[in-house]
């Protein structure tokens, strides 16, 4: 597909100068946020996926995506596959041109298909509605904005170089510098890496409470005692790198908690706990009920047993 | 006289107009003169000239028609305030009056102000059960207050008569209220179909088709509202929430302002012009209008929440993290006072 050479072409280009990001970053889940169907390693691996939900029953054969009620059915490909099955995979397809989310996505903690999330919130009136849930022009534009990258010759899909750091032509001609993400502040930075995980000001003002906010990590962090506008230890980037896989060895990050909590900061306290693994008692996970998922809190605290789950 | 008279009655209100002005320098206190004048006036569209003459009829000699007159001008002109107050004095003084009363529970509608509507119905629906605008008004205002059960027994009323865009529009409504956006887009497009000159239809066709992602639609069918009923306010509202996420940003402040000024002090409409002062980078204006707002509206959280951003821009650290703190606080509020968000984590 020519979308997908256009990013392995850029990206190889980037290596020759940026190894360090360039290298690592085609293997993350977030240059891998959409896929084409053939590159879904869930779809490759499980060459017939079915599920009974209700009166309908679900087929997924390689890129064809089945849905019948007994007497009729409806078949269509698979145009996108969104996400890579930890929180959900979803499927995308087109009929007469308008673009739908399938009702069932594959979750890797089931190894298997279930309601996508939200679906089971509105019974299907019809075949239709049973395979998916129409999506407006205005909601498809969204989606793909933040699984994909929209660049002067293609969309790519996946979250690659271009998306955020703007467009490489000019500094593959020139070498002119592309925009400057390491001077940013916390704030900045939460905002920016929010134009996709959700800013602190989308969810506070749609006041999307309770569990479901749990995998806003810039609201949750927001939240947060540690939180400081200005000190750049607690943004985004003080405990990940976006070019580079998800680090999810605990003890990873108990040298980014004692950045401050060893005595660095007047005002940061140390733990009569513990001195390791920090993460796993101060950031508990949480699942969002239909996700099989548990999400890290980002809203770091002391977490005890019973606590009601704090906004 | 006489000649005024018959130009007005034969459509032609800029003869009619020359005549009374004539009249009027000879016989400058005669009430009839004035109020004749207005009616002409009013006939041209010319409101505000209308209203003038209206009251300068009624300074001279009290008239409950010429009431009734300055109020419709009031309501044609979009100035739904002076209208009510027009209306509701006469309908204290007469309240057989069925003119008065519908003009006046309409304007209460077009201000959202739906129990007023309820409350000013009820008894005259009551008298007159079959009375087809009784039920249509106290319809909408039931279904909009979300009283869905007694709403219904008046649909199903106004269904016996058979099929009709007024039925449709009040049963679209009914699904909005409960978030059916697709039952409701259904019964819209029908009202649409059955008849495209109802006030509001278009409106609600454009709640539905946002609601259901179709934003070009919603704002072809919001400016179609606004070509037979500029002061509809969902419209001028909604029209200037898409221009803004399309970033037309001068075109939508308009639509902002015309809502303002058919509900002055909206909360909601104040707080998007704001958005727009913001998303213009007019971060001075933007701060001062919402910091009037929250002032007026203390619990209105989007509110807060644009200011905190405002602030943090401006790096002015310490008044972001109080809004955040009050942000912080309401949201709290909201998830005690809803049992669904207790659940333990
Ligand atoms: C021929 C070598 C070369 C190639 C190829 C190249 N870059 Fe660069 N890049 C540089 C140099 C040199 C700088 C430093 C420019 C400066 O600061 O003036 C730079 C700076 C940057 C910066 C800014 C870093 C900072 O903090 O200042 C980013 C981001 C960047 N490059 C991204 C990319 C991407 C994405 C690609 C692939 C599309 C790419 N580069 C390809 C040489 C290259
Ligand atoms: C253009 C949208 C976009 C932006 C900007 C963005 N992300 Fe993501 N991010 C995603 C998507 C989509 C996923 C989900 C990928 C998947 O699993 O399919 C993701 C996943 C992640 C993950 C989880 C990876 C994993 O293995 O589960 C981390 C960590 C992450 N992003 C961090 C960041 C940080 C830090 C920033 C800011 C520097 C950022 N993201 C900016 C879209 C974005
Ligand atoms: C505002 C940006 C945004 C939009 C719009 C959006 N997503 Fe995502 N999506 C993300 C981010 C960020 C993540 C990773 C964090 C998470 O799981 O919440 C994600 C995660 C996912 C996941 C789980 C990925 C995994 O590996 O577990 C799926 C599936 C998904 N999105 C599908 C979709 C579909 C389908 C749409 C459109 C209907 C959509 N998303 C719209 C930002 C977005
Ligand atoms: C999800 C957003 C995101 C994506 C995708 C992304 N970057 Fe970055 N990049 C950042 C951020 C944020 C920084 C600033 C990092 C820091 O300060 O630690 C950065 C910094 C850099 C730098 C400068 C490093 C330095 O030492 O200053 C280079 C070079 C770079 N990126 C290249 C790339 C290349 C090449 C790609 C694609 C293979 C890419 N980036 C994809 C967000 C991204
Ligand atoms: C103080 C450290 C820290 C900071 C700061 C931080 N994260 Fe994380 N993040 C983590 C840890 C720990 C995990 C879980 C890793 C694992 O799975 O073991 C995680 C996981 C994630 C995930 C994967 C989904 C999930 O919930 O498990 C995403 C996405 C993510 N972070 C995004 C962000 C974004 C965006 C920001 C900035 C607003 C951010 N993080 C700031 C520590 C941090
Ligand atoms: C930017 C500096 C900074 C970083 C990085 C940071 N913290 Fe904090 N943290 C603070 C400050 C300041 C406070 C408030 C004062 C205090 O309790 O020490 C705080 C408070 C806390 C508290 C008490 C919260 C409560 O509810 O009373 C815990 C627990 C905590 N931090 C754990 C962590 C852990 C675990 C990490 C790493 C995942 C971390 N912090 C990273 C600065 C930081
Ligand atoms: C085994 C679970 C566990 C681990 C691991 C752990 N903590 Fe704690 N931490 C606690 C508990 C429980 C408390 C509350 C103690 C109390 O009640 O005073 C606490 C308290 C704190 C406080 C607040 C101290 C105060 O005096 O208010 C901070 C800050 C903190 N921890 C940081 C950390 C850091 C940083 C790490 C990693 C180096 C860490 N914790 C590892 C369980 C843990």
């Amino acid at each position: 597909m020519i979308p997908l050479l256009m990013a392995a072409l850029v990206v190889r280009e980037c290596a020759r100068c940026h190894p360090a990001e360039a290298k690592p970053h085609p293997a993350t889940s977030m240059a891998r946020a959409m896929q084409h169907p053939a590159d879904s390693a869930i779809l490759n691996e499980h060459p017939v996926l079915t599920a009974q939900k209700g009166k309908y029953s679900y087929r997924i054969e390689k890129n064809l995506y089945t849905v019948t009620n007994g007497s009729a059915s409806l078949t269509f490909p698979i145009s996108w596959s969104f996400g890579l099955g930890d929180a959900g995979q979803t499927y995308v397809f087109e009929k007469d041109g308008i673009p739908y989310e399938s009702r069932v996505s594959f979750f890797r903690a089931i190894d298997g298909l279930d309601w996508t999330l939200g679906a089971s919130n509105s019974p299907p009136a019809n075949l239709l509605e049973a395979a998916g849930r129409q999506m407006g022009t205005q909601d498809a534009a969204q989606c793909f904005g933040c699984h994909s990258t929209k660049t002067q010759a293609a969309l790519e899909p996946g979250v690659q170089c271009e998306r955020c750091h703007g467009s490489t032509e000019e500094h593959l001609a020139t070498l002119k510098p592309m925009k400057k993400l390491r001077a940013a502040d916390a704030e900045e930075i939460s905002n920016f890496c929010g134009q996709c995980h959700r800013t602190w000001a989308d969810v506070a003002g749609k006041g999307i409470l309770g569990v479901n906010n749990v995998r806003f990590q810039p609201y949750r962090l927001t939240n947060s005692k540690c939180f400081d506008v200005d000190d750049r230890r607690i943004s985004c980037l003080g405990c990940h790198n976006p070019h580079q896989e998800l680090d999810r060895n605990d003890a990873h990050y108990d040298a980014k908690c004692q950045a401050c909590h060893a005595g660095g900061k007047p005002a940061a306290k140390v733990c009569k706990v513990s001195k390791s693994n920090c993460v796993s008692c101060h950031m508990p996970k949480i699942e969002i009920p239909g996700s099989h998922y548990r999400f890290t809190d980002h809203q770091i605290r002391i977490a005890r047993a019973n606590d009601r789950y704090p906004n | 006289m006489k000649q005024a008279v018959e130009a007005q009655q034969s459509g032609n209100f800029d003869q009619a107009i020359r005549n009374y002005k004539i009249l009027l320098e000879k016989y400058p206190n005669i009430a009839e003169i004035h109020s004749n004048l207005g009616a002409a006036l009013a006939g041209e569209g010319r409101y505000a000239d209308a209203i003038a003459e209206y009251e300068r009829a009624l300074k001279i000699k009290p008239n409950p028609q010429v009431s009734l007159n300055l109020g419709l001008a009031y309501y044609k002109a979009g100035q739904l305030a002076p209208a009510i107050a027009t209306l509701s004095k006469l309908h204290r003084e007469q309240p057989s009056n069925l003119q008065a009363l519908i003009v006046l529970a309409d304007c209460h509608l077009q201000l959202g102000e739906n129990k007023k509507v309820i409350e000013l119905l009820t008894p005259a629906q009551k008298a007159d059960p079959e009375n087809a605008t009784f039920n249509y008004l106290l319809g909408t205002a039931l279904v909009r207050d979300r009283q869905t059960a007694q709403g219904q027994l008046i649909i199903d009323k106004i269904l016996r008569n058979g099929d009709s865009a007024q039925a449709r529009l009040l049963m679209g409504t009914t699904k909005l209220t409960v978030n059916d956006f697709s039952g409701a887009l259904q019964d819209f497009a029908k009202a649409v179909e059955l008849d495209p000159k109802l006030p509001d239809v278009y409106a609600y066709y454009g709640l539905a088709l946002l609601a259901t992602g179709d934003q070009p639609g919603a704002k072809k069918a919001f400016e179609q509202e606004l070509k037979t009923n500029p002061n509809n306010f969902d419209a001028n509202l909604q029209l200037g929430v898409v221009l803004r996420q399309d970033e037309e940003n001068d075109q939508a402040l308009k639509y902002f302002q015309h809502a303002l000024e058919i509900r002055p002090g909206d909360f909601g409409v104040r707080y998007q012009i704001a958005t727009v002062e913001l998303a213009k980078g007019q971060l001075v204006q933007a701060q001062r209008d919402l910091e009037r707002l929250v002032k007026e509206a203390p619990k209105f959280t989007e509110a807060h929440v644009s200011l905190a951003t405002i602030y943090f821009r401006q790096k002015k650290k310490a008044a972001g993290e109080r809004e955040r703190a009050i942000v912080a606080q309401l949201n709290a509020e909201k998830q005690a006072n809803s049992p669904a968000l207790k659940a333990p984590q």
